[in-house]
């Protein structure tokens, strides 16, 4: 491969460059433009993250040949507005709250430009099949597609003429409750530099301010961790396990060290201070030890001049596994002779919660109904795959990386290192998305360790591959449920067994497990429970945090029942929830909770009731109105 | 991607004589979508960019038959006023490619070159009985277009030394395009159908008729049987229902990461008849009717229920990961 001469017009200037001719035009914004306003998410365009515009038209760059765009001209979020030259449409993203973590805002914004240039007045369908190529986990599409319409309809406002770059009048002030504010209404954010939008006023319970870091996330300034670098930085990339449970006889490292362009190769030997982390129980080896539990387990870090050499070395380092057999579902786990994945056992933990008396309960129950539900494994899907970056700053190391709790991490490189936590310092970069998912280590480890070795500053970015078998994910959960009630449809007694799926290592399972066993049976009040909730070790990918923490498994399975035993009793599924639902100032969770305040449920259940009715009664009348069979 | 070169050919003729000058050292690529996906495919070769040849960018009629470049977009062919009124099938499979990123960028050419067997596109092209015109070294031949297909992923036409310059049909009197995924976009399909149909009036005697299924087989696969009851008959809803029902116990479904074989055997029988009553222009049944539609609709848990003696749909697992494209080379 040798490099091409690329010339085309980017964001209305002309750009000439010399590339690799089978390099994306992502890699070339990215890396060799330093544009970083266009995201990388999957590499693969299922995301739309990279989304930028090519004569006008949305491509993903990430599967666009940069020398397709010679002679073209691209339009990436740095040309589009700046922080003191908002474009409408990102004015309406931030009015209209579609900015959540950022990540996806670049290209969402961009591909609502191209809409509105061809269709200025696009309805709703029209902007959720332009938008269906980008993909956003934080804000859902109401908020962005509210948003599409509001600048499409500022566009055909009377100051449609108004120039992109109008700087709004300081000082203005919120809320931006209406969509009827003149298309000069700034946006209502705090100063984030010269010239920037005005400050918000505080204390306006009610109203909706912009959010803090809106206006760089639409400018695609905001800085996520795959967006920082440093000069002379190396590049890591990791080698884990084809291998679900294998033992590990030897790491040979010896012909990637003498590799061209390597820096630093590390492996658990390389770990001087406490060698396993956990959020709760230090089960797990910051690099494997002997032995790897999970296909996907780091075993190696190399860090090299460009990603490409840290790529090649990974293929030098000679692993001797033995694999062993594995185990993948919690009844194998805990059967007997299964094979043992921890020292201790592969039962993690259990969990009773006791109430009443279930078993008379049960006994004296007229109606009961039970049922056995599984849930799977999900994984979060942050559109941001994990990323960092860590330096040495005197005999400080610092990472700046994704993070939802920089002080656990922090404590974790520290006691990895041997060192005292004063010489650690974790901040946490924008994070594009977490969900739970960003709360373990993930990079950290590594960039720390071959940060130190290399005594250079060291960034590891996640491969979206890397991303879905590395991290923690959402417990795959097995309950049996079994709910009684009298004649009315009180409840009158629970039970449920519960088994969680906590793959090589524990993360967050004790809390996530605890969660399970006292929100078994929801917002429901029944006096008499009985709970079993555990744990297993399995070979499968980790389970850890991730938003619901346990309770949205559960709930699938209390619903099902629920509305299993409404049928049996003649109410709706609603009087059945409205007649067993928590009663604030009445109410006991199964572990013994006073339910002193409002819990919303019952309140929740009145208003989604009223606006279903409108909603049935409006398409129920559009349907009469349009005369259709 | 990798690449040792990057050349891009403005003419047909142009590009062939560039790869006979790279003599098997070079590679057509034309949108890119799929072959940016395959790392080491195209390492050591040069890449021959053809997507700006515009005289392989049309979509026309000419007399009886409807003739369409090989490099036009996906996005063409969906917005394509022609297409819509004498071959939807054609631009309902194209709508429902990837997304509109991938719909603006793949080619037709391209999902065809990519030999998936249930390449949206492709599918409604065997429907259409389409054949395909290769350039090569020789000249042009005109082949039928299932004789381009040597298995999964892979082509008959060779990318080093030829070009797959367009398609061409008889214009059916009506076609449709039916697909269930688990999603409206980005989402490959778990099973999809076309169905066109011609008719020459003396009272359905000269009926022909097309129908094409994926992914039953390692190539586009057309239901024979079906067609076979249909030929030479004027098209009834008993008539339909019957080769529907022969479509899915002649198709032979492979399990797969979207979806288990059974439910997709039990779902042919419905895609394979929604086609058929759409393609016919037989007002569809009260339950067709309020199935969620055609085109590019993504079929959703209503299919479920449609399925005879069975209503948990099998087996479903994620999709998988990986390329979602529209393909191309």
């Amino acid at each position: 491969m040798s490099a091409q001469r690329l010339e085309f017009t980017l964001n209305g200037g002309t750009c000439t460059l010399d590339v690799d001719p089978g390099a994306s035009l992502l890699d070339v914004l990215r890396d060799d433009l330093g544009l970083t306003g266009t995201k990388r998410g999957c590499s693969e365009g299922e995301c739309g993250a990279c989304t930028v515009l090519v004569d006008g038209t949305p491509v993903d760059s990430c599967l666009y040949p940069a020398m397709k765009a010679a002679g073209k001209n691209v339009l990436t979020i740095e040309g589009l507005g700046d922080p003191s030259h908002l474009h409408p449409i990102q004015r309406a993203f931030i009015e209209e709250g579609a900015v959540q973590c950022g990540f996806c805002t670049p290209g969402m914004v961009l591909t609502a430009k191209a809409l509105l240039d061809r269709d200025p007045d696009p309805d709703e369908q029209t902007i959720r099949t332009a938008i269906s190529g980008n993909l956003c986990r934080c804000t859902g599409y109401e908020k962005i597609a509210r948003s599409i319409q509001r600048a499409a309809t500022k566009a055909a406002g009377p100051s449609a003429a108004a120039p992109p770059d109008e700087t709004p009048p300081a000082g203005a002030a919120s809320p931006l409750s209406s969509g009827e504010a003149p298309p000069s209404t700034p946006v209502t954010t705090p100063s984030l530099g010269p010239g920037a939008a005005p400050v918000a006023p505080v204390g306006h319970v009610g109203s909706s301010p912009a959010r803090l870091d809106a206006v760089p996330k639409v400018c695609g300034t905001a800085r996520f961790s795959d967006d920082l670098s440093m000069p002379g930085m190396l590049y890591a990339k990791v080698l884990r396990s084809p291998h679900a449970h294998a033992r590990i006889h030897y790491v040979d490292c010896s012909k990637a060290r003498s590799f061209p362009g390597v820096r630093a190769v590390v492996t658990s030997a390389d770990v001087p201070g406490r060698p396993n982390y956990g959020i709760i129980t230090k089960d797990q080896p910051y690099l494997a030890i002997d032995r790897v539990r999970f296909e996907g387990e780091a075993v190696a870090a190399v860090a090299a001049d460009t990603p490409s050499l840290a790529r090649q070395a990974l293929e030098l380092i000679e692993v001797d596994y033995e694999p062993l057999p594995g185990v993948f579902s919690v009844d194998d786990s805990l059967a007997d002779n299964a094979p043992r994945i921890h020292d201790n056992g592969n039962l993690l933990l259990m969990r009773r919660v006791l109430r009443g008396d279930p078993d008379a309960a049960f006994a004296q129950a007229d109606l009961i109904v039970e049922e056995t539900f599984r849930t799977p494994l999900i994984e979060h899907a942050y559109i941001e795959p994990e990323a960092g970056l860590a330096w040495l700053d005197e005999d400080v190391l610092v990472l700046h990386c994704v993070s939802q709790g920089v002080h656990y991490q922090r404590g974790e490189i520290a006691a990895m290192l041997g060192w005292p936590v004063n010489r650690v310092r974790v901040k946490q970069a924008t994070v594009g998305g977490a969900f739970g998912g960003k709360i373990d280590l993930s990079v950290h480890p590594y960039i720390a360790l071959l940060a130190v070795k290399a005594g250079r500053p060291v960034k590891l970015v996640y491969t979206r591959e890397e991303s879905m078998i590395a991290s923690p994910k959402r417990h795959p959960i097995t309950v049996r449920m079994r709910l009684g009630s009298d004649r009315s449809g009180r409840l009158v007694a629970g039970e449920a067994h519960i088994s969680a799926d906590s793959g090589a290592y524990a993360s967050y399972s004790y809390a996530v497990v605890t969660r399970t066993a006292v929100c078994a049976f929801g917002p429901y009040d029944i006096p008499n429970v009985r709970v079993e909730s555990l744990a297993a070790f399995t070979n499968n990918p980790i389970a850890g945090a991730m938003r619901g923490f346990g309770t949205p498994q559960l709930a699938f399975a209390h619903e099902q029942l629920i509305d299993m035993l409404a049928a049996k009793t003649g109410l709706s599924p609603l009087q059945m929830r409205k007649l067993n639902g928590f009663q604030p100032g009445q109410a006991h969770t199964p572990s013994g909770q006073y339910i002193a305040d409002s819990e919303g449920l019952l309140a929740t259940l009145e208003r989604a009731t009223e606006a279903a009715t409108t909603a049935t009664a409006a398409a129920t009348g559009r349907r009469e109105g349009n005369d259709a069979p | 991607m990798r690449c040792s070169g990057y050349l891009f050919a403005h003419s047909a003729g142009e590009a062939l004589s560039l790869l006979a000058e790279l003599d098997g050292a070079g590679r057509v690529i034309a949108g890119g979508t799929d072959l940016m996906l395959a790392p080491g495919e195209a390492a050591s070769a040069t890449l021959v960019d053809i997507s700006q040849i515009q005289e392989l960018r049309y979509i026309e009629q000419r007399g009886e038959r409807l003739h369409v470049g090989s490099l036009c977009t996906h996005e063409d062919l969906a917005t394509s006023p022609l297409l819509h009124e004498r071959a939807a099938a054609l631009a309902a499979a194209a709508a429902a490619v990837g997304s509109p990123q991938i719909r603006s960028v793949g080619t037709v050419g391209g999902n065809v070159m990519n030999a998936l067997p249930a390449a949206d596109t492709a599918i409604a092209l065997a429907a259409l009985g389409a054949t395909a015109d290769v350039l090569g070294p020789g000249g042009t031949r005109e082949t039928d277009l299932l004789t381009l297909y040597a298995g999964v992923g892979r082509s008959t036409v060779d990318p080093a030394r030829e070009i797959l310059t367009g398609f061409s049909f008889r214009i059916p009197r009506g076609s449709s395009f039916q697909r269930l995924a688990k999603r409206k976009a980005l989402a490959l399909p778990v099973l999809n159908a076309a169905a066109a149909l011609w008719d020459d009036g003396e009272g359905g005697a000269r009926t022909e008729v097309g129908i094409a299924v994926g992914p039953v087989a390692t190539t586009p696969w057309r239901a024979t049987e079906a067609e076979r009851l249909v030929r030479g008959h004027a098209p009834t809803r008993e008539l339909i229902e019957q080769a529907a029902r022969t479509a899915m116990t002649t198709a032979v479904c492979r399990d797969s990461i979207r979806s288990c074989a059974l439910y997709r055997q039990f779902m042919v029988e419905v895609l394979v008849r929604r086609a058929l009553l759409e393609a016919t222009g037989l007002a569809p049944t009260g339950r067709e009717a309020a199935g969620p539609g055609t085109r590019s609709s993504a079929v959703r848990g209503r299919a479920h229920r449609a399925a005879p003696g069975r209503t948990d749909g099998g087996a479903f697992d994620q999709d998988a990961p990986a390329s979602r494209r529209g393909g191309d080379r």
